[in-house]
């Protein structure tokens, strides 16, 4: 596949002897959304945090294989600059809670100790929140703590610390699970304006939402993946028994 | 029935706030605060020495005691399941069991005796001691109610280890630690037994750390079964001073957790 | 089984109950036109009306399941085909009311001499058979049998081509037959049509079972 930003091959992944992830070889294309989608422990969870080296923080947690991100493998970086190009949203809201709206957009850099020019750091702030369609909401009291935003605010706050680090790759681990109908609906939207930008992975166990939103759909069963192709073909024709068993609900 | 019991429990507080307030106020001018206590038979004795001496001990018993616990805090806070954190915490419970007096004895012969003199440190130390598994365990708790989610979204940013813990958890359990902090001190500063070998008392005024140092609990208790009635009096106001030191440290705790907790 | 499969089973034998009755219409249509049995016509003009209200049941039926359900994948292609379907067989249904309504209409009992030479009674029973086939390849979802729809209705095809010489031959034989033959004119391009709808179901059919898509081709 041209123009492919992030490639796995025959990846696997361990809780110490327990292996959750087997032989995943996929091919993410710049630009798309990709739902990687699956009953409850297919892995498709710990595959995500495979990408941006958050599974090894587990005690016992290993993985083998090869995860390319631009065709440089990310198991020989150093994971602090694996995590500055692939950045994570995560099922709950996590804005830092001590931090005003703008520090929290800014945290990627203050509390690596980057320095930037207050200019730098003002334009960052204010693109990164149009960017998360955001900006005009919080304009006014940016210096205020996020405890008054909802739960929707807050997660486009969290959308906002993470591509402020201008990452190649955004990884979204259920991103609106916790959420209420509109304001995932209005996550959804943003993630359609936001593929412009990156590249995005949104990990979902809502098949409709899977199919709202993304350009590509894999779907894991029991650490496989099982089958990998454009939305409107998995949801219209899928090629696998088990995938067509999943979409139309037949097993859970 | 059940209110009877409460009202009864704060009778105990009451009582002795009432009868000290009663016997120690008229004891506290300005002359009480900065004078040094006189001679016998004169009149007009101060407290001055026992004021800057507990200010300093207590001071630096918090500044052994706040690095090493609040270190451990989070460690035990971070590690559930090594035998090194069980063993921690064991420790730490038992310390915080030990009679006062016992740190006292410990100290005397492991720093007052070696060094050949009683000093304000080796009070200090003893102090420090006891102010440990008070300041671990509540650093220790206020961090493991911070939700992890907090510490994920500061590894997604690429953030190491040590930087996810110190600017990210302990500025969020900040109210919670300083709490911990601040009821430590409270608790330590009206103790008496381990000053006793260690600090020893002094009724010249001093700064000098490496030597004996007067502060307020060994002034009441000096003072207090003495015959004479001036040291009687220095010895109620003393005590009226370290009453509303404690009284003043707890009421700030409440304050600093109401108003800077962070709630999840 | 969930209300969702449940729902899509109703789904199912609904619409093979109104497959019985649109075949069934047919069978009546073409005694009534052998026997020129007046009676029989006006019994499928009636049955008529039950046949739409199949149609207009379905529709909503399958309404229903998209809203509250939101299928995909083989279910999807089900009640698509379940719509069409259910269109096609109204056709027929009104097709088999039609040539009901002839036979009301005929002052005369059609001559079976020119049934046989027109080969109209071939071809009604091969349309009957081949809407029986189809109904049978969705029932049992058979997609050998759908196939095997295409070729057959070719045969209907030929003989409707062939039929205006056919009846020109009859008429130029005996000018008084002309009413009777153009009613059976008639009744040759209706039952092509027949034909024609039963192609459609089959190209449905495949499309639900195969994701194939055989239209316009």
């Amino acid at each position: 596949m041209e123009n492919t930003i992030l490639k796995s091959v025959d990846f696997d992944a361990y809780f110490g002897e327990n292996q959750v992830v087997k032989k995943v070889n996929i091919e993410i294309p710049k630009n798309n959304v990709v739902a990687v989608m699956g009953p409850s422990g297919c892995g498709k969870t710990t595959f995500l945090r495979c990408i941006n080296r958050m599974h090894e923080l587990i005690e016992g947690a290993h993985a083998k294989g090869k995860m390319l991100l631009n065709n440089e493998d990310v198991y020989g970086m150093h994971p602090i600059f694996v995590r500055h190009k692939i950045g994570m949203v995560f099922q709950r809201p996590n804005p830092f809670p001590n931090l005003s709206i703008y520090d929290n957009v800014i945290a990627g850099y203050k509390l690596n100790g980057m320095k930037i020019a207050k200019a730098d750091r003002d334009v960052i702030v204010e693109e990164s929140l149009q960017k998360a369609a955001l900006w005009n909401e919080v304009k006014d009291s940016i210096h205020k703590k996020g405890t008054f935003l909802s739960g929707g605010q807050q997660q486009r706050l969290c959308i906002a610390r993470a591509i402020a680090m201008e990452p190649d790759i955004l990884l979204l681990d259920e991103p609106t699970s916790a959420l209420d109908p509109i304001s995932t609906s209005s996550i959804e939207v943003l993630l359609q304006e936001l593929k412009k930008n990156f590249t995005l992975i949104i990990v979902t166990h809502n098949m409709q939402q899977a199919a709202r939103v993304s350009d590509k759909t894999a779907f894991f069963y029991v650490g496989e993946m099982v089958e990998y192709d454009d939305t409107k073909n998995m949801f219209t024709n899928p090629q696998d028994k088990r995938t067509q068993n999943y979409i139309t609900g037949r097993f859970s | 029935m059940v209110i009877l019991f409460s009202v009864i429990c704060t009778v105990p507080l009451f009582v002795i706030l009432i009868y000290i307030l009663k016997e120690g106020i008229t004891k506290i001018n300005w002359h009480f605060l900065v004078n040094l206590p006189k001679p016998v038979g004169e009149t007009g004795g101060g407290i001055a020495n026992a004021l800057i001496g507990s200010l300093l001990i207590v001071f630096f018993a918090a500044v052994i005691a706040i690095p090493i616990g609040i270190m451990g805090g989070i460690y035990l806070s971070e590690n559930k399941k090594s035998w090194i954190a069980t063993y921690t915490r064991l420790s730490v419970d038992v310390l915080q069991g030990t009679p006062s007096i016992v740190v006292g004895i410990v100290i005397y012969f492991w720093i007052v005796k070696p060094l050949s003199t009683f000093s304000a440190l080796s009070g200090s130390v003893a102090l420090a001691i006891m102010m440990l598994p008070i300041v671990v365990r509540s650093t220790e708790e206020t961090l493991k109610l911070l939700p992890d989610s907090l510490k994920e979204a500061g590894f997604a940013l690429g953030l190491p280890y040590q930087k996810v813990i110190l600017r990210i958890i302990l500025p969020c359990g900040f109210s919670g630690v300083i709490s911990g902090v601040i009821l430590a001190v409270a608790r330590i500063a009206g103790e008496t037994a381990p000053l006793l070998f260690t600090a020893f008392g002094n009724p010249y005024f001093s700064t000098n750390i490496l030597k004996p140092m007067q502060s307020l609990p060994l002034l009441i208790f000096n003072y207090a079964t003495s015959p004479y009635d001036e040291w009687h009096d220095l010895a109620w106001g003393a005590a009226l001073i370290l009453l509303l030191w404690v009284l003043l440290l707890n009421i700030i705790t409440k304050i600093i957790t109401r108003k800077w907790k962070i709630q999840f | 089984m969930t209300q969702f499969e449940t729902e899509m089973l109703d789904v199912k034998s609904e619409i093979i109950n109104m497959w019985e009755l649109v075949l069934l219409q047919l069978s009546k249509a073409n005694q009534a036109m052998l026997n020129f049995d007046k009676d029989l016509a006006r019994e499928v003009i009636l049955k008529e009306k039950r046949v739409n209200a199949f149609e207009l049941k379905i529709d909503r039926d399958c309404e229903n399941i998209f809203a509250l359900y939101c299928p995909v994948a083989i279910d999807l292609r089900f009640l698509l085909a379940v719509l069409k379907i259910n269109s096609n067989l109204e056709r027929i249904g009104d097709i088999a009311d039609g040539i009901a309504r002839y036979i009301v209409e005929s002052s005369e009992k059609f001559d079976t001499e020119i049934l046989e030479g027109a080969e109209v009674l071939r071809m009604f029973e091969d349309s009957i058979s081949i809407l029986t086939d189809t109904r049978t390849a969705f029932e049992f979802e058979n997609t050998l049998l759908a196939r095997t729809i295409f070729s057959r209705d070719d045969i209907l095809d030929t003989i409707n081509k062939k039929a205006d010489a056919n009846i020109t031959r009859f008429i130029k034989k005996d000018p008084e037959v002309i009413g009777q033959a153009l009613f059976i004119l008639s009744i040759i391009r209706k039952l092509e049509r027949v034909g024609d709808q039963s192609k459609n179901i089959a190209e449905e059919i495949i499309f639900y079972l195969e994701a194939k898509v055989l239209k316009h081709q």
